[in-house]
């Protein structure tokens, strides 16, 4: 199948899927701020201070989760670039021995 | 196709008329999806092979994958909650692919399926965090400091609440976007213009079906992982 290489989800797959779900948190957390501040308000009748108090925890909280998400894939990006058998080693050989020739 | 856009005549509305049930189409083409999976599924029951061929093979390498990918992923306790993730992947897909048959409607497309979705994947990962935890789950909430930990229980909460909102919402604007788009073009060029957003949307359904298997995985783990 065109999406499973070597029986596993292909790299494409991965990184869109990671990159597609950043910029949905920040909005929707927002939103649930908002709507919990504004049910507390009418719950408790003080109008319009816990639904700013929760707007602003909203906003604080999405852009929290967004950089989680954003540690999460560099950490994952880390993980891969020093993963086994990649990397500088070959590189550097490669150079050194085109030097030599020269 | 788009239900909404001056009433498109599906299969459903059709098969509705005939059976007199007055169900909304996304029911319709939910069932589809399940006859569609028990019938792989019985069929490959009954005629397993140690040496795969044809839809074996298909099935075997999505599922050996995905189980690798979350094994990988979340650690050897992975393999107990796979099946969840597993089938909520496949079924996804395969809702997403029905609306690309003409005449048809992804049942991703309506809001009320992803939110079914979406909320059984809240309740199940809190599920599995509660069994394995106790009440000790409870510092999933709290962050690392201790004089911080009322303002992180309501930042967690929220942050908690947005998952399933964020859930929903990403798989129905993105596959009834592509619906509409399939219809628009329909409209504009007939076959021509669709043909190429074919390539296009399979790669965006899949994609789709992928994030929201995805999604789950990450919420999974971090309800199994140590409170840090």
């Amino acid at each position: 199948m065109f999406f499973f290489k070597r029986d596993k989800p292909s790299e494409a797959l991965v990184l869109f899927g990671n990159v597609a779900t950043i910029g949905m948190q920040l909005v929707v957390a927002t939103f649930i701020g908002l709507a919990m501040g504004y049910y507390l308000d009418e719950w408790l009748g003080t109008q319009p201070w816990l639904l700013i108090i929760f707007l602003l925890l909203g906003i604080i909280t999405g852009f929290r989760d967004v950089y989680r998400e954003a540690m999460r894939l560099q950490r994952g990006a880390d993980a891969q670039s020093s993963g086994p058998g990649s990397g500088p080693d070959g590189d550097d050989a490669k150079g050194g021995s085109g030097r030599q020739g020269k | 196709m788009a239900a909404g856009l001056a009433h498109p005549l599906t299969y459903s509305v059709i098969l509705d008329q005939q059976l007199g049930l007055h169900l909304p189409p996304h029911v319709y083409y939910m069932w589809l999806a399940m006859i569609i999976l028990f019938s792989c599924g019985f069929i490959l029951r009954g005629r397993l092979q140690l040496v795969p061929g044809g839809l074996q093979n298909l099935f075997e390498t999505v599922i050996g994958g995905l189980e690798d990918f979350v094994v990988l992923n979340i650690g050897e306790e992975g393999r107990k909650v796979f099946p969840f993730l597993c089938a909520m992947f496949i079924f996804i897909l395969v809702m997403n692919y029905i609306g690309l048959i003409p005449g048809c409607d992804a049942a991703t497309a309506n809001v009320n399926t992803n939110a079914a979705m979406a909320l059984s994947v809240f309740v199940y990962y809190n599920f599995i965090g509660i069994k394995k935890w106790g009440f000790g789950y409870i510092k999933h909430f709290m962050g690392p400091v201790i004089f911080l930990a009322p303002l992180m229980l309501i930042l967690e909460i929220v942050s908690h609440l947005a998952r399933p909102l964020s859930l929903t919402l990403r798989l129905f604007g993105n596959i009834r976007g592509e619906e509409i788009v399939l219809v628009l073009l329909f409209i504009l060029a007939p076959v021509l213009g669709t043909l190429p957003m074919y390539f296009l949307f399979i790669l965006g359904k899949t994609i789709q079906a992928f994030i929201f298997f995805m999604l789950t995985m990450i919420y999974l783990k971090g309800s199994l992982e140590h409170a840090h």
